[in-house]
């Protein structure tokens, strides 16, 4: 009984000013502080702490960019996280350490075939891979002390350890380093991420059955890689292994590559340059059943619709079909949290979760899996809180898939414009007609631009090529602003740089490109 | 030559917006995720409001109090209407208490002797 009355004096006073007086009363009454440490230090209960404006779970690419807006509005904030290091799926084992990965094996690649025709002659290359792998770990690592720094500097203060709700308002927090606390915050935002969906019947084990965490950590090139899923994710990853020796086939179940926001004529043109550097492609193909006992794996597939069937074997199965939400262990239950058929958190316009001041965003809700679209969340959720007021246009959200060329597009594809019925028209321009895609020689690729029929206001800007991925800022821009493509087709752009192919697609959509 | 160059005048369709600011008029009554697949929103999300209380019941106060009464649409607008920080400190007000150490000094609980500690700590009333 006692002990009972000493742990909600505890907990009590951590919950409001009755804290400063549990402090005040400790200084007068010695006895009861050292019954009061006592305590905790032999039950290992949660030590006091103020309440918070807001408390964040999760400090991957939305939690963290949410503290740091949080502490540049004001507001008391404490982040939890659980992984050791801050920046989640994307700065750890996702966006960042893929990119390092890609942009390595790209340079490899390039000096092993790429070399003679432009008159360097090289000898004796060999791939350290041990080598790659620290330099990707060094660009992670200074990323993600980065953030730590800027937690810091912004007075966020990082509690390292799981978190699970108690309450509507309390986090129980068992940390990292040994113990519990537990943290009340006014608003709770949830930003717990995603994971790699699972396949069934292949387990998971990061070495021979591995997912895009175990893809980017390989400490072999497998001779044979077998890729289940030809979404964004399983193509960059089938690029790296493929350009360091690796023999890649990818198995996917739709007609097409990239994943069904991909324009269909981009997808058909980086699967033919993709199909040119060494990947193999099996579409319209499901994978009916895998067996990782032996010392490879096997997988049995057969054409999506019924029909031939036959046994891939390989060395190494990435699994890439995409991602799920990841909120377990969270305590959804104690205080009723939903989450609907595909595991997504439920939210209304403003992020809010049926309790208003829980709200929820990135991975683990609505919306495209994208880190800056997450970004773009974490500052309007914030924004909410603050002043009342955020903003986020889910119809100007860029993609972009990493491989070489670069494929990116925001806005709508052909598709999902016949599908709405809205009258557009095409203009496209390739980079076999652009100056400096040609000096460089390095010309694949085209733009093409979606616009309205009767207002030439933009619709989808679609593009494969060389620096695809900063090239869609533009268009992106111009979505945002309502630009047609005669606004941009009379922007002056630089020469000769790759832009001018995006301005030529745009000359091209409501009149005639020059060079084309 | 003057009419010509009033005739291929481009008039763009970007519009330099100004300063942003934020609107006068908010509709905060809870509607679909903009990304959402769903139509509508889950029942519990009105059942919430109309049950829950946070920083005192929900339904309390303001100038469209008869909001629970007049259903719950407008309920809602009272309800999210204002942020969290608007809404201020969840601590009680002057006159509330929500512990026990918040109560003047002769409500609060007595200090544990040294003896009684002793007796906690060892487990039994053997001492006296």
């Amino acid at each position: 009984m006692f002990k009972q009355l000493a742990t909600r004096a505890s907990t009590r006073g951590a919950l409001s000013s009755g804290f400063q007086s549990a402090q005040a009363l400790r200084s007068t009454a010695p006895s009861t502080t050292l019954l009061q440490q006592r305590i905790w230090q032999r039950r290992g209960y949660a030590t006091p702490s103020e309440e918070k404006d807001l408390v964040i779970i999760g400090g991957g690419v939305a939690g963290y960019v949410a503290a740091i807006k949080a502490g540049q509005e004001g507001l008391k904030v404490a982040c939890i996280e659980k992984r050791g290091s801050l920046g989640g799926t994307c700065l750890n084992v996702g966006c960042i350490p893929s990119k390092s990965l890609l942009n390595n094996s790209h340079l490899y690649h390039q000096i092993m075939h790429d070399t003679k025709n432009r008159g360097i002659e090289v000898n004796d290359v060999k791939l350290n891979l041990a080598q790659m792998m620290k330099a990707k770990e060094t660009s992670v690592g200074g990323l993600t002390k980065g953030i730590e720094f800027l937690f810091k500097k912004n007075n966020v203060e990082y509690i390292k350890g799981t978190g699970a709700f108690a309450d509507e308002h309390t986090i129980n927090v068992n940390l990292t380093e040994g113990g519990e606390t537990s943290v009340r915050g006014k608003n709770i935002l949830i930003a717990t991420g995603s994971e790699a969906t699972p396949f069934p019947g292949l387990t998971i084990d990061e070495k021979k059955v591995i997912t895009s965490t175990g893809a980017i950590a390989l400490t072999e090139v497998p001779k044979k890689m077998v890729v289940i899923g030809g979404g964004i994710i399983g193509l960059e990853m089938a690029s790296v292994w493929s350009r360091l020796g690796s023999e890649v086939t990818v198995v996917e179940f739709l007609g097409q590559i990239g994943g069904p926001g991909m324009d269909t004529d981009i997808s058909k043109n980086i699967q033919k340059t993709l199909g040119k550097q060494g990947l193999k492609f099996k579409l319209n193909t499901k994978v009916v059943k895998g067996d990782d006992s032996g010392e490879g794996v096997k997988l049995d597939v057969e054409a999506a619709k019924g029909g031939k069937a036959e046994t891939l074997e390989a060395d190494v199965c990435l699994v890439a079909i995409g991602r799920r939400p990841y909120t377990a262990g969270l305590g959804f239950e104690k205080i009723g949290l939903e989450t609907d058929n595909r595991g997504r958190l439920v939210i209304d316009q403003e992020y809010r979760t049926k309790i208003p001041h829980i709200r929820v965003i990135g991975d683990c809700t609505f919306g495209p899996m994208l880190a800056h679209k997450a970004e773009e969340e974490a500052v309007a959720a914030v924004e909410y809180i603050t002043k009342n007021y955020g903003h986020v246009n889910y119809g100007a959200i860029p993609s972009v898939m990493y491989t070489h060329p670069e494929v990116a597009w925001v806005g709508q594809n052909e598709a999902e414009l016949k599908e709405a019925g809205v009258n557009y028209k095409v203009g496209s321009f390739p980079f076999s007609a652009n100056s400096r895609a040609k000096t460089n020689l390095d010309s694949e690729g085209l733009v093409k631009f979606l616009a309205d029929a009767e207002t030439d206001r933009i619709l989808g800007v679609h593009i494969v090529g060389p620096n695809a991925g900063e090239m869609i800022a533009e268009g992106t821009l111009a979505l945002e602003y309502g630009a047609s493509t005669e606004d941009i087709g009379r922007t002056s752009h630089a020469h000769p740089t790759l832009a001018e192919a995006f301005k030529e697609a745009a000359m091209a959509t409501y009149g005639k490109a020059i060079h084309y | 030559m003057r009419a010509t160059r009033v005739l291929f005048k481009h008039t763009p369709m970007i519009k330099f917006l100004g300063r942003r600011s934020v609107p006068k008029q908010i509709d905060h009554t809870p509607q679909v995720h903009p990304a959402s697949p769903a139509e509508s929103l889950p029942e519990s999300f009105a059942q919430y409001r109309q049950k829950a209380s946070q920083h005192g019941p929900m339904m309390r106060g303001g100038s469209s109090g008869g909001a629970a009464s007049s259903g719950s649409s407008q309920s809602y607008g009272a309800v999210g209407g204002s942020s969290g920080r608007q809404l201020g400190s969840v601590q009680p007000k002057e006159g509330e208490v929500w512990d026990r150490n918040q109560l003047p000094k002769r409500f609060r609980r007595t200090l544990y002797s040294e003896a009684e500690m002793e007796a906690i700590e060892s487990g039994g009333a053997s001492l006296f």
